[in-house]
């Protein structure tokens, strides 16, 4: 994925699947990993798109990279199997925890910045890539909280990862924009702390404020300053390919079609819709 | 790590441990780890619920439907010490929890029937399909599932 250039892409979901394949100048797609089978069929409309030479890029939301335990090897498996199911350039994975004693949480939980965590992560990445034939790009989340005895920075904490994993990196510029939101700091100063030439691909999404704490929901419009910090980026590096994530309250295809050019716009490359 | 004198209880320091300590505290309604911002994890805890609301929704639409603007509320109160088994037994789960106290919305009724008479659910284990011809009945609707074919055969108001 970082050969050349992808443009603007969307996140595959099945109920914006119809919209997804009618749009002219795709040229990649994201589905989450843990949705497709890794035999029988592929979902409704997904085949068409990897056979037309869309590239599609396996997104896994629960092995839980982050967790004190080896990540369990069915579940690398899986993502492995899917990404030769789907002839993924790539696949994608986050720095965070899913469970804990045999406990799911249902959702992706921040790490301690501590060395500790460092080299649970690096360890399951390593194990993970074992199973790849392809690259894995590790995408750092949104949270809505902070471990109270961070020894690193966010910066130091990712570039060490990637450093020792060789992996690439999916940045999210949502997530870095509500993180600084709610930490109180500047979200492009993180920009000039994590390697922008690892990028493999952006995620951009939308959120909303609850009680003085910004979410990132990917079910509300993006925000204009998460399309400014775009801007900025692509300004500084612009990555090979950007991508609108969108989970639920679908909107109109008018108003997804919109997003899309405005992500367009921001990054400077050509509209897809 | 700083104060650690300032508040009495046990502390866990290795990472899996407070890893669990943590997941606990958002699943099952325990004491917020020490040194984390409450009122933080508290939000981080209700976004999670709102968000397995949400994805209840796509497995048993009829159940979230039949609760209206209710719905998120509904099920973050059922679900708040309950971690998640995954969105099919979460929602399998709480409409037997009405039905077993005879809550669960008539419109609601055919969706967990339906579920019954075709699948085998013990409540513990990943459902699996039924081989033998079954009868359930459902906030006054029955399904009948003979061979894999399932129909609704009656739906009646709850007296």
């Amino acid at each position: 994925m970082t050969a050349h250039e992808y443009g603007v892409g969307i996140g595959w979901r099945p109920e914006i699947a119809g919209f997804v394949a009618g749009l002219p100048g795709l040229r990649f797609t994201e589905v989450v990993a843990e949705s497709v089978p890794p035999h029988g069929d592929l979902p409704s409309g997904l085949a068409e798109l990897r056979d037309r030479g869309v590239a599609v890029v396996p997104h896994g939301v629960r092995l839980s990279l982050g967790g004190a335990d080896p990540v369990e090897p069915a579940r690398v498996r899986h993502l492995a199997e899917v990404a030769a199911r789907l002839d993924a350039p790539l696949v994608s994975e986050h720095i965070a925890f899913v469970r804990a004693a045999g406990v799911e949480a249902g959702h992706l939980l921040p790490l301690p910045r501590s060395r500790e965590a460092v080299d649970a992560v690096v360890a399951n990445v390593r194990r993970t890539q074992d199973a790849l034939d392809v690259p894995i790009a590790l995408e750092p989340i949104a949270a809505l909280f902070d471990w109270p005895d961070d020894e690193l920075d966010e910066g130091a904490f990712l570039t060490e990862i990637l450093d020792r994993t060789g992996a690439l990196l999916l940045l999210d510029v949502a997530n870095v924009y509500a993180n600084a939101c709610n930490r109180g700091s500047d979200p492009s100063a993180l920009f000039d702390r994590v390697p922008l030439d690892r990028i493999a691909y952006v995620h951009v999404a939308g959120g909303s404020e609850h009680d003085g704490l910004y979410h990132d929901t990917h079910t509300d419009p993006v925000p204009r300053r998460v399309l400014d910090l775009l801007a900025e980026l692509c300004a500084r590096h612009r990555p090979p390919a950007v991508m609108l994530e969108r989970d639920g309250d679908y909107p109109p295809a008018a108003d997804l079609r919109d997003e899309l050019d405005a992500i367009a716009k921001a990054s400077g490359y050509p509209a897809v819709s | 790590m700083k104060d650690h004198d300032a508040q009495p209880g046990s502390r866990v320091t290795g990472l899996r441990e407070r890893q669990a300590e943590l997941v606990e505290a958002l699943t099952s309604g325990a004491p917020v780890p020490y040194g984390f911002d409450g009122r933080r994890v508290a939000a981080a805890r209700v976004a999670l619920l709102r968000k397995r609301a949400g994805e209840v929704a796509r497995p048993w639409p009829m159940l979230a439907a039949a609760h209206g603007p209710r719905w998120t509320a509904e099920f973050a109160r059922w679900a708040a010490r309950r971690p998640t088994q995954g969105a099919l037994r979460d929602g399998w789960d709480l409409a037997r929890d009405l039905e077993s106290r005879s809550e669960l919305p008539a419109a609601a009724g055919a969706e967990l029937a339906i579920r019954e008479a075709g699948w085998r659910y013990d409540g513990r284990s990943a459902p699996r399909i039924r081989r033998a011809p079954a009868i359930r009945s459902a906030a006054g609707c029955v399904a009948i599932q003979i061979a894999g074919w399932v129909r609704v055969v009656r739906s009646v108001r709850r007296p």
